[in-house]
């Protein structure tokens, strides 16, 4: 692998960073090896002044922003991206049934997933401005809610539309699943942000059946401020570079607070609702699923299953209940499989196919995605069935079907449409040609 | 409201925001600019602008294809510039208060001809107008109708939807309902709207037409109002088409994706003769659009993935004459859902009629009155029931979860915003002053 400047037609340098910090870690970037992610405090030359002040905003165009390098020619699967971005965080706040987290980081490219081309398309940031994130959570259980609810976000300036857009549901390998885009703003200054996020309409058991029904919305205001762009952009760690591109994956970042800065300036207007950082840890552990123990190649040794809040990673095959089916790889997603006898999943307290594909290495939900089922034991049944994307407060995120086995059955999963979610750097090669899986019920 | 400076503005999209700003002052600068005599009296934007004839108006309100031009493929043509005047009762009225009411509107139909050059309107009514005369509504109250929507909803008492293609017509007709103009058109207003009815909120504008969206916008194709931000230096993925009638940059009204005025008819009834309006006003997103988005996905989100595959639409759509062909992509509509992307005409055209005959019949128009680029979806149908099945179509949130999202891939959810909705009873026109009284 061999890094390159973004070398696109449309290259960096065309783009405005008016209003763009450029913190050390920034100005440097593209000085291969100077920037070793091992070494988390990164250069601090530049962060300050020789005189000990802080650094200067730069107004200027055409300074370049921290427009990371893209690795050349990455492999079909997940890879290790050249750096970890850099983040800050908002108040948590609760909305209605969710729990909403609001961070964001510097404005970069990342890939979307348009239907079922091979091709994600790139989305590129054009604008001065911060790529905005929200990951979110049940309030009550902390379970993560993988799945499409439409989030939408209005950005004002004295009440007037600055933007206003759904935002991108997405997998980032140290954020895990999230809504995001780039939002472009004009300049330094206070913003009124408003969140909208939407019912969910994937089928939901257990506990879940029934909630997150109605749209609810929160609104905060949002300094953008030389605060704002440092959080953004100087905790960029890059990566080795002889690692760029390496099959891994990322950990899954600590979003409680100590690793990375809180905005002091986003203020919640819901005060009520909002909830501190943290309030969350401890009730609903899923501290030991953490082991990486699908993939070995992990060079932290963090622990990172949640976030401060709630949980953002599902557990590990060994801790499904029911027969083991195997855990298959297609487009390098792991697809653990289960048959759960007499469940409550299922049409009448039937048998239940379970089905959770997630990320290698750190077990991200893969959501949105399109399945089928094929062989033998479907020419039996009368009504034509597909797995069901199901969001359930014990088992989380899978996709689910009634179905009758013995042993000796197989049949094929079918991946008819990749997981709809865009992309951060080292997923977007992954997860788009998926491959039938083969599935035996051993005697 | 502070007036726009003609300085500042290129003529058209100054008289579009003088429509937006309406009141005596804007509709003043409006004839100012086009060089008319201006003294108040006779305050005509053409000297020898044709009057109109009350006697020859159409039974339907709504009839206004046969008064509209047509292009080349025979898709009617909308009247440019519009106003939505909404309207709140002064007080009860009295049966007797409807000679008013209509002989406010006869003056307005001596004073313009029937046409695109003159006035095309309709008169409204909502079910809290019904309500305050106490009597039973014909039509539902407005509500959300997807899952995902949280619109504000009208709470006016009546609307009249005024349409021309001059701008200094909407403003005046307006004013005069208000007697702030006495003599349009050199017509003198035999009576106006004065206490039975006032304005209410909110007062809605737009416009529509062959190259109106770049018209508004400034050189980098970006809607006049729009913040610097949504600029894009890098135009990586062009902007509105300059000769587009809509924001979105495609055509729409195709001759074969609108109802026949007869299909938006009420058949029977007190009503026989009307039509019902229903008015959802959107914000959009046209970064997202025109930027992130290449044409491909704009094709086979507005249309279909067949459409783009297949590369049917050249440009703006006028390749497709008077139809978009889409009935032959209804069927596979659940089919291309699960492959991950689908279009909005070929879910919409899922509420077809059993022969192929579209519900509704569109005379919606792009608006900026948010200072953001917007569009008044008015429709009229023959029931509000039409409306809101071929809205769920359009939402096809049967179809989510199964490789689309919500909105994503969902044909043009994802790049409108539903803000307010609205019902309307459009009377015949024998009925259309204070109906029920």
């Amino acid at each position: 692998m061999t890094m390159k400047e973004d070398d696109t037609t449309d290259g960096r340098n065309r783009f405005s960073r008016r209003g763009f910090l450029a913190v050390s870690s920034v100005a440097t970037v593209g000085v291969a090896g100077c920037l070793g992610g091992e070494d988390d405090d990164s250069d601090d030359t530049g962060e300050e002044n020789e005189d000990g002040t802080a650094p200067d905003v730069v107004e200027e165009d055409d300074v370049p922003g921290p427009d990371p390098p893209v690795v050349d020619d990455p492999p079909a699967a997940v890879y290790k991206p050249t750096h970890r971005e850099s983040m800050g965080l908002l108040d948590t706040v609760q909305v209605g049934d969710y729990l909403l987290l609001p961070h964001f980081t510097f404005p970069h490219r990342f890939w979307l997933m348009r239907g079922d081309d091979d091709e994600p398309t790139v989305a590129d940031p054009e604008d001065p401005g911060l790529h905005f994130m929200f990951a979110f959570w049940d309030a009550e259980t902390g379970n993560m809610l993988p799945v499409d609810i439409t989030e939408s976000m209005t950005v004002r300036q004295d009440g007037n539309i600055v933007d206003r857009r759904d935002m991108w549901p997405m997998i980032a390998q140290s954020m895990g699943f999230h809504f995001g885009d780039n939002i472009s703003l004009p300049e330094e200054g206070t913003y009124e942000i408003e969140v909208q996020l939407n019912p969910i309409r994937a089928r939901k058991t257990g506990a879940f059946e029934g909630r997150f029904e109605e749209p609810v919305s929160t609104e905060f205001t949002f300094e953008f401020d030389r605060e704002a762009q440092q959080l953004a952009t100087e905790g960029v760690e890059f990566l080795p570079e002889e690692e760029w591109g390496e099959r891994g994956a990322l950990e899954l970042m600590d979003h409680s607070g100590h690793d990375h800065g809180d905005h002091d300036n986003g203020h919640n207007d819901h005060g009520d609702d909002s909830h501190d950082h943290g309030e969350h840890d401890d009730e609903h552990g899923h501290d030991d699923h953490n082991g990486h123990d699908d993939h070995e190649d992990h060079d932290g040794d963090h622990d990172h299953g949640e976030m401060g809040h709630g949980e953002m990673v599902l557990p590990p095959a060994d801790e499904y209940p029911g027969v083991d089916l195997g855990v298959h790889s297609s487009g390098d997603a792991d697809f653990v499989v289960r048959y759960i006898e007499d469940s409550r999943l299922a049409e009448d307290g039937d048998n239940y196919l379970f089905i959770s594909p997630r990320t290698p290495y750190n077990r991200i939900p893969l959501p949105d995605m399109s399945l089928s089922i094929e062989g033998e034991i479907m020419e039996a049944m009368e009504d034509e069935k597909r797995p069901q994307q199901t969001l359930d407060d014990e088992l989380g995120h899978h996709y689910g079907m009634t179905i009758s086995l013995e042993p000796g059955d197989s049949f094929e999963i079918v991946v008819e449409t990749p997981p709809q979610v865009s992309r951060h750097q080292g997923y977007e090669t992954a997860f788009l040609d998926m491959p039938t899986m083969t599935v035996e019920f051993e005697q | 409201m502070e007036l726009p400076d003609p300085e500042k503005l290129p003529r058209r999209e100054y008289l579009r925001a003088l429509v937006a700003s309406g009141g005596a002052a804007a509709l003043s600068a409006c004839l100012d600019f086009t060089g008319d005599d201006s003294d108040g009296d006779r305050p005509s934007g053409d000297e020898d602008r044709p009057t109109g004839d009350p006697e020859t108006r159409p039974p339907r309100q709504h009839a206004w294809n046969d008064a509209l031009g047509t292009d080349e493929h025979g898709n009617v043509v909308p009247p440019e510039h519009h106003v939505l005047v909404a309207l709140d009762l002064d007080g009860q009225p009295e049966a007797e208060d409807r000679e008013q009411v209509e002989a406010a509107f006869r003056s307005l139909e001596q004073a313009y001809a029937y046409d695109s050059e003159g006035l095309l309107f309709t008169v409204g009514y909502s079910p809290e107008y019904f309500e305050q005369i106490g009597a039973a509504s014909p039509i539902p109250q407005p509500e959300a109708l997807t899952s995902t929507e949280t619109p504000a909803f009208d709470e006016f008492d009546a609307l009249v939807h005024l349409a021309s293609d001059e701008p200094a017509i909407v403003l005046e007709a307006e004013e005069a309902l208000f007697g702030e103009v006495s003599e349009p058109n050199g017509v003198e207003m035999e009576q106006t709207l004065e206490g039975i009815f006032e304005r209410a909120e909110p007062r809605r504008t737009g416009f529509v037409g062959d190259g109106l969206p770049t018209q508004y916008t400034d050189e980098s194709g970006v809607p006049e109002g729009v913040p610097e931000a949504f600029t894009h230096e890098s135009g990586v993925q062009g902007t509105i088409p300059e000769d587009a009638p809509f924001f979105m940059g495609f055509k729409s009204g195709f001759a074969n994706s609108q109802a026949p005025e007869d299909r938006v008819t009420i058949e029977d009834g007190p009503y026989e003769g009307g039509t019902t309006t229903h008015i959802e006003s959107l914000d959009l997103q046209l970064d997202t659009w025109f930027n992130q988005d290449g044409r491909f996905l704009r094709v086979a989100q507005m249309f279909s993935p067949e459409h783009a595959r297949e590369e049917m639409v050249d440009g703006i759509g006028e390749n497709l004459g008077a139809s978009t062909d889409i009935e032959q992509f209804v069927d596979q509509t659940s089919e291309d859902a699960r492959d991950g992307i689908v279009g909005h005409a070929q879910k919409a055209a899922r509420a077809r009629d059993d022969d192929g005959t579209p519900p509704l019949l569109r005379r919606d128009f792009n608006t900026v009155d948010n200072e953001w680029p917007g569009l008044h979806f008015l429709s009229h149908q023959r029931t509000i029931d039409d409306f809101v099945r071929v809205r769920q179509a359009m939402a096809g949130e049967d179809l989510a979860g199964e490789g689309i999202g919500q909105n994503h891939n969902n044909g043009i959810l994802q790049y409108i915003f539903v803000n307010r909705r609205g019902n309307l009873l459009v009377p015949p026109r024998e009925r259309r002053s204070l109906p029920e009284l």
